[in-house]
């Protein structure tokens, strides 16, 4: 087998980075997140495939929180699409872990299926190698198993595996992973390794009939006590790696101008805010109940898995201890009427 | 059936240029576009929406009020918000954004042999007078025609040239038009359109319902409907939320697992009783 051993991890980064952008879990200013492994600050910031999920997820590579789409001139009357900005440059994450690989998966039945590929999303994904970072030692807030999500086998293109002092097992399992794999191979040792073994879940969390129990507490007063907490400051929806609603803004200077997407948040009124003043979802009960239930039952109902991934990163971020992995157990106790 | 937005950028507009602007009441207009080389840059079936965009304002999804063949998109756009205030404010020659066509359209093969009654609310009529004139483009194709139309005064009424002089006109076609306050010089019916077409009663035997204005109208009329005897599947309604890309990826304008933009915005009551009450 193919091993990368710990002390040419950092000649792989160099190497892979001479011909792509190449993302790797760093810590930055009190923080970690996926940032060019190229343009890091070496005295400040750790490489981080030790640490299980950062802050941050990778999803901002992908689906960048802002990006121009494309150019507009007006005139007076006369008006022009000048340009338009799909990036294909070619992009390398390497480290994500398997909650973060299986919210790219969510990302790309959205963007890609259903009668309509997003251009500006599919440019960057066609152009994107993921290297997944199994994960054998679950934290206190990682529930991955528990949505479906096998964690020593994140649905990437390559996967190491972290055995020790002795390196990574580097697993290609694509045609994509292969042809990279091809490109570093004098860095690579052929070795036999032993993966270590997965511990047991400190969280565990047992989704199975809880899209089906949802589809019959739309009306449960249920939703008016989880959510009395929420703040609606969205941060939840920021954090999360498979969060991929968003808006469409125009910058404008004199004659010209631009069109941008940019993250938005389910959490805000203005979400869903008409022209004319009337909102479906006014007040935060029902924000909050649109929320949980399209990573819980909609998402499951449209697509055959749910929209959350397991990386508890939403229990972390929120500032009055909402937490997904109760909301699952206190619906699958809630009493509903037949 | 519906055509379907095949672009390879399915976000980026095209650009049109309004050919002809229409007063239709204080606070709607019709716009009629087309590309400056002439023709459309899309075909649009009954029912279906594009998003129109003044390009340094922004974008915002109508419906499709009626497309002549090769010559222009027409909508038919209240004042309400950013984007219509600067829509308004534009004169013949601007070129606009479009995109589209979006959303499944009106089901005009399946109505086909029977009688269509068609019920609309203020701004409501925008979206139905596609299907309508659909219907009456292929006259031979749908049985009687009925349309019980309503707004708040005379002067709100969409279309006036067509409810009162041309529709009444064609053969099997009855037109009913109310306003909800009575005002000096209307001799015609006062009241709610919900009230209105009970008043009318029309006979549910082979018949297909359709629907649309502001909500809560269309709330009222689907509990009418089901007074005198409709079923769920004889009742049509096109509904609408916010939207930003038209193409079932932005996330809001789902109601349970539809989005309305892709998944509708046509919905049998059938349909709309399968979802959650979150419209």
């Amino acid at each position: 087998m193919k091993i990368l051993s710990k002390d040419k991890l950092e000649s792989v980064l160099d190497k892979l980075s001479e011909s792509a952008e190449v993302f790797v879990p760093l810590s930055r200013a009190n923080s970690s997140g996926f940032y060019s492994w190229k343009n890091r600050n070496p005295e400040k910031e750790r490489l981080m495939l030790d640490a299980l999920n950062v802050y941050l997820s990778p999803k901002n590579v992908g689906f960048p929180q802002n990006e121009k789409m494309y150019s507009i001139i007006q005139s007076g009357p006369n008006a022009e699409i000048k340009e338009t900005f799909e990036d294909s440059s070619p992009r390398i994450i390497f480290g994500l872990r398997a909650c973060d690989a299986r919210a790219i998966r969510c990302m790309d039945d959205v963007f890609l299926t259903r009668g309509y590929e997003d251009s500006f999303y599919k440019a960057r994904r066609d152009n994107t190698v993921l290297i997944g970072n199994a994960c054998y030692e679950p934290g206190p807030n990682c529930f991955c198993q528990g949505m479906g999500v096998d964690p020593v086998e994140p649905e990437v293109d390559i996967i190491i595996r972290d055995t020790g002092a002795q390196g990574y097992i580097w697993e290609a399992k694509t045609p994509k992973g292969e042809e990279l794999t091809e490109g570093i191979s004098s860095l690579l040792q052929e070795k036999e390794l032993k993966a270590p073994e997965l511990k047991a879940f400190p969280t565990q969390v047992d989704y199975s009939g809880v899209a089906e129990k949802l589809k019959g507490m739309f009306e449960h007063p249920i939703w008016e006590g989880l959510s009395s907490a929420c703040q609606n400051c969205g941060i939840c929806t920021y954090v999360c790696p498979s969060c991929h609603c968003f808006d469409i803004q125009v910058k404008t200077w004199g004659e010209e101008g631009y069109r941008f997407r940019c993250w938005d948040s389910c959490m805000y009124t203005e979400y869903t805010t008409e022209a004319g003043g009337g909102n479906p979802r006014s007040t935060t009960k029902e924000r909050f109940r649109n929320r949980f239930l399209h990573k819980l039952e909609f998402f499951t109902e449209r697509y055959g898995y749910p929209l959350c991934t397991g990386c508890g990163r939403c229990i972390v971020a929120c500032p009055t201890g909402i937490n997904i992995v109760n909301i699952i157990n206190e619906v699958k106790e809630a009493s509903v009427d037949v | 059936m519906s055509d379907k937005c095949s672009c390879e950028q399915p976000l980026v507009p095209t650009v049109v240029e309004v050919v002809d602007i229409k007063d239709e009441t204080p606070d709607v207009k019709s716009f009629y576009c087309r590309l400056s080389e002439g023709g459309v840059p899309f075909n649009v079936a009954p029912g279906q929406c594009a998003m129109v965009s003044y390009l340094p304002v922004g974008e915002g999804m109508f419906s499709c009020t009626w497309q002549e063949e090769q010559e222009y998109l027409q909508f038919a756009i209240k004042k309400v918000g950013l984007l219509t205030d600067e829509l308004h404010a534009i004169e013949v020659g601007q070129k606009l954004g479009v995109r589209g066509p979006y959303g499944n359209g009106f089901p005009v093969e399946e109505c086909k042999g029977k009688d269509m009654l068609f019920i609309a609310g203020g701004i409501g009529l925008a979206p139905l007078r596609s299907f309508i004139k659909y219907c009456f483009k292929h006259r031979e194709d749908y049985g009687k025609i009925t349309i019980v139309y309503g707004s708040r005064s005379y002067a709100d009424l969409c279309f006036k040239e067509e409810l009162f002089n041309e529709w009444p006109a064609i053969k099997d076609t009855q037109v009913y038009v109310t306003i909800d306050n009575p005002e000096e010089g209307w001799d015609g019916h006062v009241g709610f359109v919900p009230a209105y077409v009970e008043e009318i009663n029309p006979n549910p035997q082979g018949l297909i319902a359709v629907t649309c204005g502001p909500p809560i109208m269309i709330k009222f009329v689907l509990q009418s409907l089901e007074k005198m005897g409709y079923t769920d599947d004889q009742v049509i309604t096109t509904l609408e939320m916010r939207m930003k890309c038209g193409i079932g990826k932005c996330g809001r304008c789902n109601i349970g697992s539809e989005y309305i933009c892709l998944d509708g915005p046509v919905f049998t009551l059938a349909q709309l009783k399968q979802l959650p009450q979150e419209w």
